[in-house]
């Protein structure tokens, strides 16, 4: 080094320094000046711009923008000489405080001119090299440590929370009672109560394996998934609307909500979950990939016309994809990297956009489902749609007359009926005269005779000629109007903008009542309608006369939200009563084709062509670099594809390394959201960030340990739930005792079970679970929360609710952003942002809601009329039941006295009233 | 660490008192990071100092990081994005290019293709002493522009209402990040603990695009988030509507059971706090509906906000919502947003002009401008604007042209004008400029970090220090970005 140094002081030193004899000593003249002016915004605790001036190396390579800012021996060519001297216009340094001296300036100058000496081993700080943070280690191989009090550990993990305990002079708490436990256990596995009986029977258990039994029972439950799939959405940031601003309706996205309750009830293996959450669609799980497109995303038409806001949109919804897939199973915040090489974590923008790339070919779409229910469902939907308009056929025949007086409704572009009193005739002439837009189209003509038979049809003999037409191949063609074809595809295009005519002759003369015409039948296009016409029969040679024209119809409005297709206004009373009965049966119709039009599709990504990645520049879509191939974390693995990889294979290759069992972050962060979902927080405490800006591990050797017990039961969540709930760290009392609270008051170390809130959605279920409403039906479309299940505000909310709104929450249909009017409060995530642990909050607005909402109140009544039904009148007995119920204990004597005042001056529901509010109820024991 | 009003504490408060001083007398090496912990304030690193939140009085009073000249905020949020050209921001050039093509500019905006330049469509003139020209639109708002500092020179980065309303209150495109009265209440508390710390009144004639994201708790404890009320919905479930005997029973009982379980569970926390929220909550359903009750403020109150008009029930329903802000300040709620505009409607609910600008607009500003207007000065002859900062704010602005075919203005996100009153606020500054035709901010351009980070420099906060840690990073309302606008301070 000072050989080079010395080369660059001679090529390019001025002969200024040479004057001084003493070279510029670092040590003592430049790094107090770094000192003085520069560190407090790129030292140690700050490295604005990516610049770090306390290190050597970090310093010679520079900043982010300007790097490097020294170049030694070229002082004009060194950015921080000039960002000093105020060279470079709003880019003076330091921004604020004292500006540097003359003298520090000449003496910084002097010191690059002469080579910027700066000797080795003399900062006061190292660059730690990032690819050596613990959580990228592989799993370091553990077994349980000895310990004093060897007879308390129940299992492996006992010993090592044990041993840590001891190190600190802490000792364990005594088990819980059985029903403390019992009732912790039960809400911790299924986010329910035990049952009085269920309380009961093991109570009366007291043969060995009694605590197994239960656990097995549980994990066995269906509520099991329906409680930690919660916790998984949580993360995935789970909604049923699109988010932004006018937050659609997602209306196919809870297959994938019923993807994950399914996925934890049969313990699918965890390596595989990833895998088809990712790539599902490779094996058959299509549903498991709503996964990629959990987020919120602005669509189509919410974007700006303009090319730059359609680049910006496309690259947010793949760094949704992005960040969720490495947050969630890596618990790596590689988002950080989008604009810039982390701060902290070895994560280089290259890598951000290498695992970019893996997903460039997903969009946020609904995508056809291949299954064979899917295939059903479609022709059911085909199926559907003929006997939808053959009522409309039927319909057809109570359309008000013409011309009567009465106003009839505006023109539709999927078919209007125009009846008039019957009349003689060889022809009809339909004339446009304005359209909605350009040149006017119709897909069928349709005349009856008071026979009810379309006598227009060309093969019952009549003839059709026209204004004039334009001929597209297998589309558009004049014989197509009368063929008994509909649709844009079988249609006549007049060759003049907003006007034309059609006319039919008949092959003799019909008694005619009634033409039936429409721009597309199969409502795909709504353009070319003729929004004002006539209809005239032929009376003679060169005669018409009109019978229907568009003048008494409302008139015609553009997207009109939902046009009605049918009035009985102006009908005699029989035919409101028959078309009623039609159109009643028509909405029934209706109902089943929405259904069997969404059973054909699951909103869980639409697979094509990856667009090309490139690197940019600061994130910013307008300005790319180099383009990128898929690839993994360089820090963690080899794994790259060639830029032109296929689709699928990208996805596969990605769920392939994260799911290998040699991927030191995927089995350590579930397990230690596994932990945390039990304990209230993890063996680290920020479960989606394994980086170095996280927390370490409380118990790094449990950690891996556990990690490595889970790969070698096959991923098995079950089995590590079960583990980890009857160990004796798990059974501990949650008691406060002084020594602890001392020495750890958040129970970190476990010398106690951690007591906790309840969430959201177990506050809810508990409540109709104990009031008796629970509705535990499965699966399907959420149950409304609100008047409407997407848009832009003005969500009213349920506040009584009855029927399928008395399932668990879970099934609700969550709309991002809006909070459940009584349990919203309750800290429940709006799908924003993923949710790797909910804040436990305590506000008025909780007491308010918990304490008067219709919700509580409705189910205080139902829980005392219960309670009445199953102990009688006795109220001694009702307040034992209701106790039992709730709480899963019976009363005290002072309990019993107090309630039974109350329950025989206000009613039993006062009571439940105030159990359901109690924090014995809402606290995990 | 608030303790000042611990005798209004119940026996339960005290306990959990008593336990946080034990804890910090303790020599715990944990002690000090558990403290921070009772409200969940969690995965915090000791090197970033964080509100001490007492669980049990989460709307307590916090200490600012330096001293505050503001104690309270009234934000007026413009939704739909009101257009500098007509109101603020004066460009007589645009006058002399009415109807000519923009030279060099785009062909497609937001919504569509650009038509020609289009002059402001109200007439200007000056005011004041510092004679700020100011449209005819607003001429109330006009009269008070020697207390006003305008910043003309803003940017946001989403020319599409719902990311922008996102980045306007949350400094983030994308949704569920804390609000700016998330952060405030967050880091301050509140003067007055029987009120929300946060009240966010919408608009009569609905919620903004962006709904409950303008202001809600993203990441941060759900306490901070905003309850919304207004002259028209009072704060729901504030009774239960049973009989009052088996209310005060239920209520009685309840207190009953709490306590008897926090005995047999001494020194746990979140237990006192819960009990605590329910005191909490019963003092908030007294003060609630008696601030809500307009009834008390005399004729020539209402009448100077326009509450009695009887042309337009909106502007009479807005008149009443901006006298509520000042009864909430008044009684020292720390935050309170006051919406003007509602949803996307194309124009017709809030200030989105796209098709027929001046048209809505007489309509809008005529709801905005003398219930504002009356608001400030209000505040300001009962000395509240001493203490109280009030922000005008809008998520983006127009574009001086109109577009094809329309007589309206498409989104322009790269020059537009906020501004603010009122504590700490110099009067009568124009700050920064956009170019001569109002097209792009050329002058001392400020992203609207800025404007955020200088809504926190007023309130006492360092929005560099004011961070919360969420999913490995330590958020920040300004990102990693934000200057404070030191020219239109005091």
């Amino acid at each position: 080094m000072t050989v080079r140094s010395s080369q660059l002081f001679l090529l390019g030193g001025t002969f200024a320094s040479l004057a001084h004899a003493a070279p510029v000593d670092f040590a003592s003249e430049i790094r107090p000046i770094f000192e003085q002016h520069c560190y407090s915004c790129h030292g140690p605790e700050k490295q604005k711009s990516g610049l770090r001036l306390d290190i050597k190396a970090a310093a010679m390579k520079g900043g982010e923008e300007h790097g490097p800012n020294i170049v030694p021996g070229k002082v004009e060519q060194s950015p921080l000489l000039n960002f000093v001297k105020g060279l470079e216009k709003d880019l003076l340094m330091p921004p604020k405080g004292k500006k540097l001296t003359e003298m520090e300036i000449t003496l910084l100058g002097r010191w690059i001119e002469e080579g910027a000496f700066w000797p080795e081993g003399i900062d006061h700080a190292k660059l730690e090299d990032r690819r050596e943070h613990w959580s990228l280690q592989p799993l370091a191989a553990a077994s349980p440590p000895v310990v004093r009090l060897s007879n308390w550990a129940r299992v492996g993990l006992d010993r090592f929370v044990l041993a840590r305990l001891e190190k600190e002079g802490l000792s364990p708490s005594p088990e819980a009672e059985r029903g403390a436990w019992l009732r912790r256990v039960s809400f911790d596995l299924t986010g329910l109560p035990p049952s009085p009986q269920e309380v009961e029977a093991f109570a009366q258990d007291q043969l060995p394996g009694a605590y197994e039994r239960v656990v097995d029972a549980l994990l066995a439950s269906p509520r099991h998934g329906e409680h930690w799939g919660q916790h998984w959405l949580d993360v995935v940031r789970y909604a049923d609307t699109h988010g932004f601003e006018v937050n659609t309706e997602r209306p196919n996205a809870w297959p994938y909500r019923d993807y994950v309750i399914r996925a934890l009830n049969s313990d699918l293996p965890y390596d595989q979950f990833v895998r088809e959450q990712i790539s599902g669609d490779a094996v058959g799980k299509d549903a498991a990939t709503g996964f990629l497109v959990t987020a919120s995303v602005l669509l189509p038409g919410q974007i700006g016309q303009d090319e730059a806001s359609k680049r910006l949109a496309r690259q947010d919804a793949l760094d949704e994809i992005v960040v969720n897939t490495s947050q969630t199973f890596l618990g790596l915040s590689v988002g950080c990297a989008r604009c810039h090489d982390h701060k902290f974590d070895a994560i280089s923008a290259r890598d951000y956009y290498a695992m970019q790339a893996f997903f460039a070919g997903v969009e946020y779409k609904d995508r056809d489902l291949k299954t064979p229910e899917a295939e059903l469902a479609k022709a059911e939907a085909v199926k559907l749609a003929a006997e939808i308009l053959e009522l409309d056929r039927k319909l057809a025949f109570y359309a008000p007359l013409a011309k009567s007086g009465v106003k009839r409704l505006p023109v539709n572009s999927k078919m209007n009926t125009d009846r008039f009193a019957p009349v003689h005739t060889r022809s009809v002439r339909f004339s446009i005269e304005a359209t909605n837009s350009l040149e006017p189209c119709l897909d069928e003509l349709e005349i009856f005779n008071t026979s009810g038979v379309n006598v227009a049809l060309a093969a019952a003999g009549a003839s059709v000629s026209a204004s004039g037409q334009v001929v597209v191949a297998d589309r558009h063609d004049l014989r197509h109007v009368n063929d008994g074809q509909y649709g844009n595809s079988r249609s006549w295009i007049s060759n003049e903008k907003g006007k034309g005519w059609v006319a039919v002759e008949f092959a003799e003369s019909q008694e005619i009542e009634r033409v039936v015409w429409g721009r597309d039948r199969e409502e795909k296009f709504k353009d070319r309608l003729a929004t004002s016409y006539k209809i005239e029969v032929a009376e003679g040679e060169g005669r018409w006369r009109l019978v229907a024209d568009s003048s008494d119809r409302e008139s015609f409005v553009e997207n009109k939200a939902k046009a009605a297709l049918f009035s009985t206004a102006g009908l005699p009373e029989n035919e409101v009563r028959s078309a009623s009965l039609l159109l009643a049966e028509k909405k029934a119709l209706e109902a089943k084709q929405v259904a069997a039009n969404n059973a054909q599709k699951v909103f869980a990504g639409l697979f094509r062509k990856p667009d090309k990645i490139h690197l940019l520049n600061r994130g910013d879509p307008e300005q790319p670099k180099e383009e990128i191939p898929p690839g993994v974390l360089s820090a963690l693995g080899a794994v790259q594809l060639s830029v032109d990889a296929p689709e699928q294979e990208r996805r596969v290759a990605l769920a392939n390394w994260i799911a290998d069992p040699k991927n030191p972050l995927t089995p350590r962060v579930i397990v230690n959201r596994i932990w945390q979902g039990h304990f209230g927080t993890g063996l680290v405490e920020t479960p989606s960030d394994f980086g170095r800006m996280g927390m370490r591990p409380s118990h790094p050797e449990l950690l891996d340990w556990l990690a490595q017990e889970f790969l070698r039961s096959g991923w098995s969540m079950k089995q590590l739930h079960k583990q980890i709930v009857l160990s004796a760290t798990y059974r501990q009392s949650s008691k406060d005792n002084a020594q602890g609270a001392a020495r750890d008051s958040d129970s970190r170390l476990l010398w106690r079970f951690p007591p906790r809130r309840m969430d959201a959605e177990n506050i809810r279920d508990a409540i109709l679970a104990v009031s008796g409403n629970l509705d535990l039906r499965m699966y399907g479309r959420g149950f409304n929360l609100f008047n409407q299940r997407g848009g832009l505000s003005g969500f009213v909310p349920v506040e009584t609710f009855s029927g399928e709104g008395l399932r668990r929450m879970i099934y609700a249909h969550k709309v991002r952003r809006e909070p459940e009017a009584v349990f919203g409060a309750f800290d429940c995530p709006d799908a924003g942002l993923s949710t790797s642990r909910r804040r436990e909050s305590t506000t008025p607005i909780q007491a308010l809601n918990l304490f008067n909402s219709r919700f509580t109140l409705e189910q205080s009544e139902a829980f005392a009329a219960r309670v009445k039904k199953e102990a009688g009148e006795d109220i001694a007995r009702q307040v034992g039941k209701a106790y039992l119920l709730a709480l899963g204990r019976g009363p005290s004597r002072e309990e019993l006295a107090e309630a039974c005042s109350v329950c025989g001056a206000e009613g039993a529901s006062v009571l439940c009233r105030a159990l359901l509010n109690s924090n014995e109820f809402l606290f995990l024991p | 660490m608030p303790s000042s009003n611990s005798e209004l504490l119940s026996l339960p408060g005290h306990v959990l008192m008593d336990r946080r001083r034990f804890l910090s007398n303790s020599a715990s090496a944990l002690g000090s990071i558990a403290l921070t912990n009772l409200l969940g304030g969690d995965g915090l690193l000791a090197s970033h100092p964080v509100p001490a939140i007492n669980a049990a009085q989460p709307y307590a009073p916090r200490p600012s990081h330096f001293p505050a000249k503001a104690k309270n905020v009234v934000v007026i949020f413009c939704a739909g994005a009101v257009s500098q050209l007509e109101t603020w921001d004066y460009k007589p050039e645009l006058v002399k290019w009415d109807d000519k093509p923009l030279p060099g500019g785009p062909a497609v905006t937001f919504q569509g293709p650009a038509g020609n330049l289009a002059r402001p469509q109200y007439e200007f003139r000056q005011h004041g002493k510092t004679g700020k020209w100011v449209s005819d639109l607003i001429p109330n708002l006009a009269e008070l522009t020697d207390d006003i500092a305008f910043v003309q020179s803003l940017t946001s980065k989403s020319n599409t209402h719902g990311p922008a309303e996102n980045f306007l209150s949350t400094g983030f495109n994308l949704d569920g990040f804390p609000s700016l009265g998330a952060w405030t209440t967050y880091a301050l508390g509140s003067e007055n603990d029987n009120l929300p710390a946060y009240v966010s009144i919408p608009d009569p004639r609905g919620v903004p695009q962006n709904g409950a994201n303008n202001w809600g708790p993203g990441f941060l404890p759900a306490a901070f988030q905003g309850t919304t009320m207004s002259s028209l919905a009072p704060i729901r479930h504030l009774s239960a509507g049973v009989s009052k005997e088996a209310d005060v029973a239920a209520k009685a009982l309840l207190q009953r059971m709490n306590a008897r379980h926090l005995e047999q569970n001494p020194g746990n926390g979140k237990l006192a706090a819960r009990i605590a929220s329910y005191e909490l909550a019963a003092r908030m359903q007294l003060s609630v509906p008696e601030i809500s009750d307009l009834s008390t403020e005399p004729e020539h109150v209402l009448r100077a906000y326009g509450a009695t008009d009887t042309q337009s029930k909106d502007k009479a329903a807005f008149a009443r919502n901006c006298i509520l802000a000042r009864r909430l300040i008044e009684k020292g709620v720390r935050f309170v947003q006051l919406f003007n505009g509602a949803y996307a409607s194309g124009g017709k609910l809030n200030w989105d002009g796209h098709n027929a600008l001046k048209e809505q607009y007489d309509v809008h500003a005529n709801i905005l401008d003398q219930p504002a207007a009356a608001l400030i000065q209000d505040l300001k002859q009962r000395g509240l604007l001493e203490e109280t900062l009030v922000v005008w704010c809008t998520e983006f602005g127009r574009m001086p042209f109109f577009q094809k075919g329309a007589k309206g203005r498409d989104h322009n996100p790269d020059g537009f004008t906020c501004w603010m009153t009122g504590a700490g606020v110099k009067g009568g500054v124009s700050h920064g400029e956009t170019d001569e035709l109002g097209r792009k901010a050329v002058k001392d351009v400020h992203p609207l970090y800025d404007f955020n980070a200088t809504i926190l420099h007023l309130l006492g906060l360092d929005h560099e220090r004011l961070t919360f840690e969420h999913n490995g990073v330590q958020r920040r309302l300004t990102s990693v970005e934000g200057n404070v606008i030191r020219e239109i301070l005091l």
